[in-house]
């Protein structure tokens, strides 16, 4: 008699799980093909401000004294770096970009590593940080380009400007980026 | 009495023995089969519900959904700041698409100059500053009505990595003119 009763509880307990289990099994491929593989990340940019007239430096202000304002210019031969409102002149090709392209391995269409020109972004980096010791409450950086300069390269020199790693922890360099109007 | 007695007497003689055996095989066999034949799913049950939660978690919590093709190519990027739901413009080779509208069609990677204003050297793309400022404005009045919902002026770009400066600035501008200052640019996070 004993023995009946405990048998009957333990059917009432078993609940029928087919339906969910139904419902379950189509609903994770549903979501797995739904589900993005990568992570998204944001770049945060902004463009130029029109800032009254007093913001403008008098002429007669010494060099050090005017604001940083400084910007980097992307062309076809490399890059110039202006800091206030004077390039940074390269001392082997006064006439030429402050850095210019050098020999190095980009991706081309089909994804293969192939021998281009290259930013030198390594120099590039550490003129940035050389800046920012000379410069440390300065957060702005103005990046402008050639016309036929592709987006990757500005999202290359963007990320090179925004931080950099130094040892396990990242240090600020110039996080707010300002787009700017394409080089003439 | 006589039935008993003759039931008793049908118990063979390793009665004790055969009882034990089957004890034993019914002990064993519990943990795998139930009494009705079905495989006990309980385990697997708790395992695909928690894949399942898992699942619907990461669904909910991106506000902007791109998937990637030949078209679209998106940059990677060590940024680590995460994406917000904003008004979306996607520009791929192929098109300017906002918030899933078909805007325009690009012809290698450049607005035609009959799209913009001041034809060849304009800024103003005058089909997608229509659909901006339209979605500006649904954006204002759901504000109106929806204390939680500000307009903020930004705007995300998800855009191909090939596209070149020159449709970057006539975006920007041209957004600018619809009264979206800011901008994120979403790109693929190189950090896991």
């Amino acid at each position: 008699m004993a023995k009946k009763k405990r048998r009957g509880v333990s059917a009432m307990q078993e609940i029928n799980m087919k339906p969910a289990m139904n419902l379950i099994l189509i609903l994770i491929p549903l979501l797995l093909t739904s589900m993005e593989a990568v992570r998204i990340a944001v770049i945060n940019v902004s463009t130029p401000q029109i800032g009254p007239a007093s913001e403008a430096t008098p002429p007669d202000t010494r060099p050090e004294d005017r604001p940083l304002k400084l910007t980097i210019a992307l062309t076809n031969r490399g890059i110039t770096v202006f800091a206030r409102d004077q390039v940074v002149e390269n001392s082997d090709d006064p006439l030429g970009p402050t850095l210019p392209k050098i020999e190095g391995q980009e991706e081309d269409a089909d994804g293969n590593m192939v021998n281009a020109m290259v930013y030198d972004i390594d120099k590039l980096r550490e003129m940035l940080v050389d800046f920012k010791e000379a410069n440390p409450a300065e957060e702005n950086i103005i990046i402008t380009a050639e016309p036929n300069i592709k987006f990757k390269d500005i999202v290359t020199i963007m990320d090179v400007s925004r931080e950099m790693e130094d040892g396990e922890r990242r240090r600020s360099l110039f996080p707010q980026v300002v787009l700017s109007a394409g080089v003439a | 009495m006589t039935e008993e007695r003759k039931n008793y007497e049908l118990i063979p003689e390793n009665y004790e023995e055969e009882m034990l055996k089957r004890k034993k095989a019914s002990k064993k066999s519990k943990g795998k089969i139930s009494d009705s034949g079905d495989v006990n799913i309980n385990s697997l049950m708790d395992i695909l519900t928690i894949l399942l939660v898992f699942l619907l978690k990461s669904y909910a919590t991106d506000p902007i959904n791109i998937t990637p093709t030949a078209d679209l190519e998106l940059v990677r990027s060590t940024s680590l700041l995460q994406p917000e739901a904003t008004v979306a413009v996607t520009v791929s080779k192929a098109a300017i698409v906002v918030d899933n509208r078909p805007v325009l069609v690009l012809k290698d990677g450049r607005v035609e100059a009959s799209q913009k204003r001041g034809g060849e050297d304009g800024f103003f793309i005058i089909p997608l500053n229509r659909e901006l400022v339209d979605a500006a404005e649904r954006k204002r009045r759901l504000a109106s009505v929806n204390p939680s919902v500000t307009f903020d002026g930004v705007c995300t770009i998800i855009m191909d990595g090939d596209t070149p400066y020159r449709l970057l600035t006539e975006i920007m501008y041209t957004a600018g003119q619809a009264e979206f200052q800011n901008f994120k640019f979403a790109t693929i996070s190189l950090e896991s």
